[in-house]
């Protein structure tokens, strides 16, 4: 009864999309206040890696003009006032002082190929390179024992003070003992909860890490789940989408450094400066929404002027993410923008429920009683259908036994 | 030997209940045209026009939009009439009550025994009609939610042209939609589907009303244009 009473009261009071941009100039006072503590605390301690952001820009061409105009773009993103700028800048200097520990599951290692194969290194990515990654099993040079070692080296080190970024889903169904890790077969269940456990805070990165993702869609063979469906009582950040936005991940690390805290999340545990927009309302293509303007098929005249992709089964209506705004490779283009629909990927079930080039009337659904594959109006009409004919039948047979309450009087 | 009975007049909807039943037909078949094309753009608009000059998708949300808070309106103002009790009382029909559950009985009984059955009083609202229309009620109160979250994803600032309180009251009484019916595309379907139920439900609405005409010879048809219906007088009272 009290587990059912706990259930209700979750659902309505679960948090709400609402992004509040503006808190007031007593919070941001403050805010900066103690931004300002915990980065003077961060730069006593001794860096945890020996590599100098400006030294790797200046290697790759960054002036510390263009740093700066990543400071504030990034200040804006995370929807901080813009005397927070040179805190920003401060705290990705500071990065190395954050350890972070990154462990790959059920994945294809996506988030990692966005994070390392952009066409060429931008700030966001060289951000990304200068935290101090103690553990990432695809990047390190030593593998199998020695990687293991490494580990339990880093969790024994930084034990409460490391970031756990988890790529991938895990399997907790049938396919939990087909998937294991390291020498001692450990399942991806129990590795994740033995790192998880003493870390300062769990960041789910890609779709399968958050929702399940692609290895969760139906009929979900391994039994996947995201990381918040396994690890309890451990601050969860979600930063979805198929692969993360490395301008996300380097957003939650950012305000972890700069404020010590995780930012501020959605009921899906996703940061609210990301995801608290919808697509569709930032998108360049909107207009052509509006006026009706659609592509009926691939490569016609309304694919050639960049109408809206609606038709062609485009979910940005019902997505939640800031690629409309800050898109994919440091800016250069973003899904819609290359003249395809979105998928929801950053959206719980995107392969089943979002990732179909069709709009939502067409959208394949199963019947509650049985594994019948119909579109919603087809399961609509055929319901309207079947109330016709039995209504038909009802009239037919009516008009030909029916008996009329006639003036005779014969009811009694 | 044939005797005439003379008719009698019964009053079965006020001016007030007719007005609100047109209301709702204009607003519920507009919603469903409009609705439709929300979900699947079924026609073009011309190429040749300039964007500006045509609005379409906007137009059919902005009408969308104004038949679901018009049909929110009766909503309120059908359930103040269920509350304050009017005359005819229809939520005393809806009580699980024996008397009820016999009528509501005898009633699908007359239906499918082509009316060679018939032991109810069909001068009054009978027990079946009244459990049909709150069928109807409860259908749109789900439109309703389901439809206002649609609506507020598109104000995620929290801000609205009429002030916070929206979004805010949007999101408290809708946001459960979310985890119960699947997320965002959840929420779409089961609203797209509801509009089929609502589509069917009018379908069996108008064809018992024109049946029970043909049949009964009480002129049901006529209460939701004049207001009432004209059942013979008894024998008894002739």
């Amino acid at each position: 009864m009290s587990e059912r009473r706990e259930a209700a009261v979750k659902l309505f009071t679960a948090a709400n999309a609402t992004v509040d941009t503006n808190r007031g100039e007593t919070y941001y006072t403050d805010l900066y206040r103690r931004c300002e503590a915990r980065l003077s605390e961060l730069r006593a301690m001794a860096p945890q890696s020996r590599i100098n952001l400006h030294e790797v820009l200046q290697d790759d061409g960054f002036d510390r003009r263009d740093f700066m105009k990543w400071a504030s773009a990034t200040t804006a993103m995370l929807m901080l006032p813009s005397s927070f700028t040179p805190l920003v800048a401060e705290a990705a200097e500071l990065m190395n002082r954050v350890p972070v520990i990154w462990i790959e599951l059920q994945d294809c290692a996506g988030n990692s190929e966005a994070l390392l194969r952009s066409d060429g290194p931008k700030i966001d990515e060289i951000v990304l390179d200068i935290i101090s990654l103690e553990f990432h099993e695809t990047l390190m040079a030593p593998s199998g024992h020695q990687a293991e070692k490494q580990l339990e080296e880093a969790l024994e080190h930084f034990k409460g003070k490391y970031l756990l970024f988890v790529e991938g889903a895990i399997p907790v169904g049938v396919g939990k003992d087909w998937c294991t890790i390291g020498a001692s077969g450990e399942t991806f269940e129990d590795h994740l909860l033995r790192l998880s456990k003493d870390a300062a805070a769990v960041v789910a990165v890609g779709s399968c890490a958050t929702f399940g993702g692609v290895p969760a869609a139906a009929p979900n063979p391994t039994g996947a789940v995201g990381v918040m469906d396994v690890v309890k009582g451990k601050p969860i950040i979600n930063i979805p989408a198929c692969p993360a936005n490395p301008a996300n991940m380097v957003g939650v690390v950012l305000h972890f450094v700069l404020t010590g805290q995780i930012p501020e999340l959605d009921s899906l545990l996703r940061p609210k400066f990301a995801f608290g927009y919808r697509i569709h309302d930032n998108c360049e293509r909107r207009a052509h929404f509006d006026a009706g303007e659609f592509v009926e098929e691939w490569g016609d005249v309304g694919a050639q002027n960049n109408f809206c992709l609606y038709k062609m089964g485009c979910k940005g209506p019902m997505t939640f993410n800031n690629c409309s705004i800050v898109r994919y490779n440091e800016g250069v283009n973003w899904p819609i923008g290359v003249g395809r629909g979105c998928i929801g990927c950053s959206e719980p079930d995107f392969w089943d429920k979002y990732a179909y080039e069709r709009p939502m009337a067409d959208a394949n659904i199963k019947a509650p009683f049985g594994g019948v594959e119909k579109s919603v109006d087809e399961f609509g009409l055929g319901m309207l259908a079947a109330t016709a004919v039995g209504i038909g039948i009802h009239a037919a047979a009516s008009a030909l036994i029916g008996k009329k309450s006639t003036e005779c009087g014969e009811e009694s | 030997m044939k005797t005439k009975r003379p008719f009698q007049r019964v009053e079965r909807m006020t001016p007030t209940m007719r007005v609100i039943h047109w209301v709702n037909v204009v607003a519920v078949v507009a919603a469903v045209v409009t609705g439709l094309y929300i979900a699947h753009p079924y026609y073009q608009t011309f190429m040749a026009d300039p964007a500006v000059d045509k609005y379409v998708m906007a137009w059919n949300r902005l009408v969308h939009l104004f038949a679901a808070i018009t049909v929110d309106i009766t909503s309120i103002w059908i359930a103040y009439m269920y509350a304050s009790g009017d005359r005819h009382k229809p939520w005393m029909k809806l009580i699980p009550s024996k008397n009820n559950a016999v009528e509501f009985f005898e009633v699908v009984l007359n239906i499918f025994t082509f009316n060679r059955r018939k032991k109810f009083d069909t001068t009054h609202m009978d027990s079946f009609n009244a459990f049909w229309f709150a069928l109807l009620h409860l259908l749109l109160v789900f439109m309703l939610l389901t439809g206002l979250q649609m609506y507020v994803q598109g104000l995620a600032s929290g801000e609205s042209s009429i002030g916070t309180w929206w979004p805010w009251i949007l999101h408290v009484s809708t946001d459960w939609t979310l985890s119960v019916f699947g997320g965002n595309m959840g929420v779409r379907y089961v609203h797209h589907l509801g509009m089929w139920a609502i589509v069917i439900w009018t379908m069996f609405h108008i064809y018992v009303q024109i049946w029970r005409t043909i049949f009964w010879q009480e002129g049901d048809i006529a209460i939701a244009f004049g207001g009432s219906k004209f059942p013979k007088k008894r024998r008894e009272e002739s």
